[in-house]
């Protein structure tokens, strides 16, 4: 590691400017992730176009804070309304809701709060420490690695996040179908723009990503409001004995380790998402309680080991994306369209031509962790009325903030008419059960998917023996081609996806 | 749920072939001396569509078939339907709007309308939480980005 990187990261992490961009996207996640209805991705999508005018630094920083704020955000929903902010803080209101309505809203926000970030924090170190010899590998990959691995990711995703597998890879196919919209890098000629000049440069991923994601989610949730408008939320009292002690603390930290290590884990692997990731450490900790039965019922292991899980996965899974390229989730699909906004081709080759920016990423990430536990703990009677705010006063303004980052991206009435066409097609994936998340990954990474496989093709001249000496790609291709025939032996079998959650 | 799947797999599978048949041989372009000619990741991509969403099509018709449920139903449900559709039609008016006015001018009433269309009826919630997001708009893209009213 470049000792004298890691210097300057540290003291550009440090700035003023920085701890303005870092401290206002976990503010402004906080914010978001306290409302139910909007979730992370919605958030990101919306946020990218404001980040125009910010340093590359900046700017990804801002995005991972706010994707940080929105995970800690949702518990004090999911703990005060019974109505989590993010699907992945839904099991955190298993025992959340039941400890405030116990007259313990505040020591069951306290817990999650604790639970978040030091879950957060482990998990960004371990990012650290993981993705930079990731990448330092990757960059021995050659085109036909790189094709193979893209491949298993998006045949992974499509089986494991959500719908069922013939969905999902119909979603992917259309994604796929979309990305290949522009001018053809071979031949320099037009494909698929219809005659349109505004499509010489692709899709719009802005509004690809805002009409599919926030603006279809808003249409969405419109129509929820006809059925339920109601609003239960526990109110936070200045109670002297309702605080986190040490006692607690100190029984529920082996549960924040154990839930911290499974949203490592989950969030490392492409396509499972925050919401496996935080069942699957509640579910463990259940099975590992002397008493079982006190979950469900207000048991602060139950918190904690939700949280520290939901807020694991978000660091963990940018391993894939810094080491390989690989984004493993909508949130961190969206980060590589932030990226190329900022002109930087995210992947092994940021290590090579730009460590001093991943570096400074990284220290971003520490830092957006210590602002995310002062906010969260000083701000809680703030963010507890966040919880008032009715659904129907968020749908119109977020609405207008799509339509007005449309327009500030400068793509007009064109960019407009795609939103509310992608809008329409993410309404309609929704409410048919087809995984936006395997559209939308597709969309993104079939450019970087197709360049491959053409410089395979080519390198190869067309020979595919060629792979016989290529023994990682040959072990990607037999993990796709098993991977497909296992989640289709499963979707004929049980009629039920592997896992039925949104990898956001 | 049957009765979905088999609609949303025709159409689906309908679209795959659209693209076959129509819009790639029209407008993917070709070149007969590329080894990887620019339409074969399209082709593959429509062919994935036609094949995953017939396998959706038939699994929802092999299933109406089972338990006797028709294809389309006789209860149609306007209200619902319409309620469900008015936000897409008051936002593709919106956008219509937006090519005579700027957004930053007529935000206020397209967030104040939808507040009231959505039963919003306090004048004060109305008029803060339309003008609050406008203002900010204002100060993002004039002072910050720098690239004038939008």
């Amino acid at each position: 590691m470049d000792l004298s990187a890691v210097g300057a990261a540290a003291a550009e992490a440090l700035t003023l400017a920085s701890f303005i961009g870092i401290g206002g996207g976990v503010l402004l996640g906080y914010v978001v992730g306290v409302i139910p209805g909007l979730s992370r991705s919605v958030a990101i999508s919306i946020a990218i176009p404001m980040t125009f005018y910010m340093s590359p630094y900046i700017a990804i920083s801002f995005l991972i804070g706010l994707s940080k704020g929105t995970a800690a955000g949702s518990a004090v929903s999911a703990i005060l309304l019974n109505a989590p902010g993010e699907a992945s803080s839904a099991a955190t209101a298993l025992d959340g809701y039941p400890m405030a309505k116990a007259g313990k809203p505040k020591t069951a926000l306290q817990i999650g709060l604790i639970a978040s970030v030091i879950g957060d924090i482990l998990a960004t170190i371990i990012l650290i420490f993981v993705a930079i010899p990731f990448a330092r590998v990757a960059l021995m990959f050659g085109p036909y690695e790189m094709a193979a691995i893209l491949a298993f990711a998006l045949v992974f995703i499509a089986g494991l996040s959500g719908g069922n597998i013939f969905k999902g890879l119909a979603a992917g196919g259309l994604g796929i179908f979309l990305g290949t919209i522009g001018l053809d890098n071979q031949t320099g000629l037009p494909r698929l723009t219809f005659g349109y000049t505004e499509l010489m440069d692709g899709m719009p991923l802005i509004a690809v990503a805002i009409g599919t994601l926030a603006l279809s989610e808003m249409f969405v949730q419109s129509e929820k409001l006809r059925y339920d408008r109601a609003n239960m939320s526990v109110q936070l009292k200045n109670d002297p004995n309702d605080h986190v002690t040490m006692p607690i603390l100190r029984r529920i930290m082996p549960t924040i380790l154990r839930g911290t290590g499974v949203g490592t884990f989950v969030g490392a692997l492409p396509g499972l998402g925050p919401s496996v990731g935080s069942f699957m450490s509640y579910g463990m900790a259940q099975r590992a309680a002397k008493d079982p039965s006190t979950f469900g019922k207000g048991e602060p292991k139950g918190i904690a080991a939700s949280e520290s899980a939901d807020n694991a996965v978000i660091p963990a899974a940018l391993i894939p994306l810094f080491g390989l390229g690989i984004p493993g989730n909508v949130s961190a699909a969206l980060l590589i369209g932030a990226f190329a906004i900022h002109g930087i081709t995210v992947g092994p080759l940021l290590l090579r031509d730009n460590p001093e920016l991943l570096y400074s990423i990284f220290a971003g990430m520490i830092l957006a962790s210590i602002i995310m536990l002062a906010l969260g703990w000083f701000g809680l009677m703030v963010f507890a009325q966040i919880t008032k705010v009715p659904p129907h006063v968020v749908i119109p303004i977020v609405i207008f903030f799509c339509l007005a980052g449309m327009m500030l991206q400068g793509y007009g009435t064109f960019g407009l008419v795609i939103l509310i066409a992608f809008a329409v097609l993410g309404y309609l994936m929704k409410k048919y059960d087809y995984s936006f998340v395997t559209f939308l990954v597709a969309f993104i990474i079939t450019p970087m998917l197709e360049l491959n496989l053409r410089q395979s093709i080519i390198l190869s001249r067309g020979n595919w023996e060629i792979l016989l000496n290529r023994p990682i790609a040959l072990f990607f291709i037999a993990c796709t081609a098993l991977a497909l025939v296992m989640l289709i032996l499963r979707t004929v079998r049980t009629g039920k996806p592997a896992a039925n959650a949104p990898a956001d | 749920m049957p009765r979905s799947d088999f609609w949303s797999g025709l159409v689906v599978a309908g679209f795959g072939l659209l693209a076959l048949l129509w819009m790639i041989p029209n407008y993917a372009g070709s070149n007969p001396f590329a080894q990887m000619p620019p339409e074969l990741v399209p082709n593959i991509a429509a062919w994935t569509m036609i094949v995953c969403g017939g396998i959706v099509a038939l699994g929802g018709l092999v299933r109406m078939l089972r338990d006797g449920v028709s294809p389309v139903s006789a209860e149609v449900n306007w209200r619902a339907i319409g309620w469900a559709l008015w936000p897409f039609v008051y936002v593709g008016v919106a956008i219509w709007v937006m090519t005579f006015v700027k957004l930053t001018w007529f935000g206020v009433f397209l967030i104040g309308g939808m507040l009231f269309l959505l039963g919003e009826r306090r004048w004060y919630m109305i008029l803060g939480c339309s003008v609050v997001p406008v203002v900010l708009l204002y100060v993002l893209s004039v002072y910050l980005m720098r690239v004038g009213v939008v």
